[in-house]
């Protein structure tokens, strides 16, 4: 085994321009493959995370709300929203849970009433705060400080007008159906640059209640876990202390459980190419070698090297230098990567407040670059190396060492 | 042969005498109309809002001059207490006292039912003249709650109507419509809207004290509206129908 490694090496190191050229097409497609799998963990990584926190991991709601929400029926709510509450707020692994009220309103800050349309979230403070980070995205302004204050986006703020200090009026509905306004001071503005914040407009749970007509009530119950990950397993145990209500992880829901789908195929699909073309790329310069060498392997295969042994050989060297290769295209994909996790792409906001709510895309996307992101494309490297080197190794082993002596090669 | 002739001719002569007893759609919408429509009126009335979740109660005071012209001022609930609404032909504007604002009413929101009610903005913009808007024809006589009443088939002739077709059973002694299925184009039966307690006022005018609508597109749901006070030719300040009154406090 040692001298197959050996001989391996020499062999790595008898061709260097051909090395080389095996190392750089390794490198070139590491190199994309992390950069790659970095943009793409962040973008998606990055709504995922955003989707998760504003949606909650599990979600309680009415079953009949689940089935029409698209339309906020007000009226499919749960009347006894801080009972659920305290009742989830019991079972193991939940951190934190919240009531919250969804719903669409007219906003006007001028003479003109109900040209702007915008949706308005009602929930605790908290959750404001320790799930959207208002504190960090705070525009302008302060964070609620009185009953009748009212956080705007600053996308639906710039189109109608509306300033820190100044008055809004929402336009909104019971959940009958009736007609229902809110008037209430805005006391900031936040910019989270996706269209699901900038175009929305916030108020405490209280307020949304009055205007909703719901007094005590809640459409959803937003719980949340340690991690978003855990969101399926803790679903399972809150669906059994909710009784008639329905439970539901994040991640089971539309759209996110196609987003996840998706981001899994796009990984996939784009990793498999790379590694495709660059194993194509190992497998040409490996023929080559093999064929270089057929004398030289029959004469090996002559003095007992078995089949086996030969294929060892060749794949070692392809794994050699592909490990070179590899380790070059890792900290070249890095350096991408951790440029694109500094500065980003902008991709502008015309772009993201034209996207739907239910998909958080910043304006500026991000890249994470982190260790599994290495790890992983240099283990594809790997397999790069070993599906390109499969072929040519094969054949190396299946040639007869007569025949092979035979041969000026 | 002579004696299927015999036949034919004492049918006709039993015949004819009924023909003639029998009004016509035109009269019976005349006789409605007659009932229905007024010069002015004041009224206190009773909204009850039942839907699968709750029930709700409003009280208003409403003011209507002919058929252009009504307004209507909530004194309860608390929650609603002050809100406004007035229709002047056909626009219609609310008033929110809590966030001292009016706001018209148009596009879907029309079809809305009024305070999450079964009777829509578009029903109260609704003329009230039978005769101008459709045409129709008896098509039977029926027992509506064990009085008789002639059915009615009517189509619009007016593009603009809410109703395009209306089945109505009309009271013979009163000539109220007590029971009225109200349809879209396709024949899809939007609400049903029942007259009930018919009183005779001055004048000889009938009039119902009650009317339960019922939205047939929604599972579920009626609104009664009792009349608890009603006065008919009534003096109206003008002011009443602006949208100065709709702002005063």
């Amino acid at each position: 085994m040692i001298l197959l490694l050996r001989l391996a090496v020499r062999n790595a190191r008898r061709n260097v321009v051909r090395t080389a050229l095996t190392a750089s097409t390794v490198a070139l497609g590491t190199a994309v493959l992390t950069t790659a799998l970095a943009w793409i963990g962040g973008v998606f990584g990055s709504i995922i995370e955003t989707s998760a926190n504003s949606v909650g991991h599990v979600r309680v709601v009415q079953p009949a709300y689940a089935a029409r929400e698209d339309l906020f029926p007000l009226y499919e709510n749960i009347a006894n929203a801080r009972e659920i509450v305290d009742t989830v707020s019991e079972i193991d692994g939940v951190t934190a849970a919240y009531p919250r009220i969804v719903s669409g309103v007219t906003v006007s800050a001028g003479d003109e009433i109900g040209e702007h349309f915008s949706l308005l979230y009602g929930a605790d403070v908290a959750w404001f705060r320790e799930r959207m980070d208002f504190d960090a995205l705070m525009a302008a302004g302060t964070f609620f400080e009185r009953p009748d204050d009212i956080v705007l986006g600053a996308t639906i703020a710039e189109r109608t007008g509306a300033t820190v200090g100044g008055e809004v009026i929402l336009l909104g509905q019971t959940q009958d159906g009736s007609i229902s306004p809110l008037k209430g001071r805005v006391v900031g503005v936040v910019s989270a640059g996706t269209a699901l914040m900038d175009q929305a407009a916030f108020v405490s749970l209280e307020r949304m209640q009055y205007l909703a007509d719901m007094d005590g009530g809640a459409t959803e119950i937003l719980v949340y876990a340690e991690h978003r990950d855990d969101a399926g397993e803790l679903a399972t145990r809150v669906a059994a202390e909710v009784g008639d209500l329905k439970a539901e992880a994040w991640s089971a829901r539309e759209p996110w459980a196609s987003l996840l789908s998706i981001v899994v195929v796009i990984r996939t699909t784009l990793a498999g190419f790379i590694v495709f073309i660059t194993a194509l790329g190992v497998w040409n310069t490996m023929m080559m070698s093999v064929m270089e060498r057929t004398s030289e392997i029959g004469v090996l295969r002559a003095m007992g090297l078995t089949g086996r042994g030969t294929l060892f050989l060749f794949v070692s060297e392809a794994l050699m230098i592909a490990t070179l290769g590899g380790l070059l295209g890792v900290c070249i994909g890095g350096l991408g990567g951790a440029y694109l996790e500094i500065y980003g792409v902008s991709i502008g906001s015309d772009v993201t407040q034209n996207l739907s709510t239910d998909f958080p895309f910043q304006q500026t996307m991000y890249a994470d670059m982190n260790l599994e992101v290495a790890l992983t494309a240099f283990g594809l490297g790997m397999l790069m190396a070993v599906v390109g080197s499969a072929l040519p190794s094969a054949r190396a082993a299946s040639i007869k060492p007569v025949e092979a002596m035979r041969t000026n090669r | 042969m002579i004696h299927t002739l015999a036949i034919v001719a004492t049918l006709c002569l039993c015949a004819t005498p009924a023909l003639a007893q029998d009004p016509t759609a035109e009269e019976i919408l005349a006789k409605i109309d007659g009932n229905m429509t007024f010069e002015s009126r004041t009224s206190k009335t009773k909204m009850t809002v039942v839907n699968p979740r709750r029930t709700r109660e409003f009280i208003m005071i409403s003011f209507g001059r002919g058929e252009d012209h009504s307004a209507i001022e909530y004194t309860s609930p608390a929650r609603d207490k002050g809100n406004k609404m007035l229709r002047k032909a056909d626009e219609v504007w609310t008033y929110f006292p809590s966030v001292e604002r009016t706001q018209k009413i148009s596009g879907h929101m029309l079809r809305k039912g009024i305070s999450g009610s079964d009777v829509s903005y578009e029903d109260m913009m609704s003329a009230s003249d039978l005769r101008s808007a459709y045409k129709g024809k008896v098509i039977g006589k029926e027992e509506i709650e064990g009085r008789p009443a002639w059915k009615l088939e009517l189509v619009a002739t007016d593009d603009a109507v809410t109703y395009p077709k209306r089945t109505s059973w009309v009271d013979v002694a009163t000539h109220i419509p007590v029971k009225q299925e109200l349809y879209a184009l396709s024949g899809m039966l939007i609400k049903t809207w029942e007259m009930k307690e018919i009183k005779e006022f001055e004048g000889g005018r009938h009039f119902p004290t009650k009317m339960i609508v019922s939205d047939k597109l929604q599972d579920g749901t009626y609104t009664t509206l009792e009349f608890l006070e009603m006065t008919f030719g009534v003096e109206l300040e003008d002011e009443v129908f602006t949208l100065r009154w709709l702002e005063r406090k």
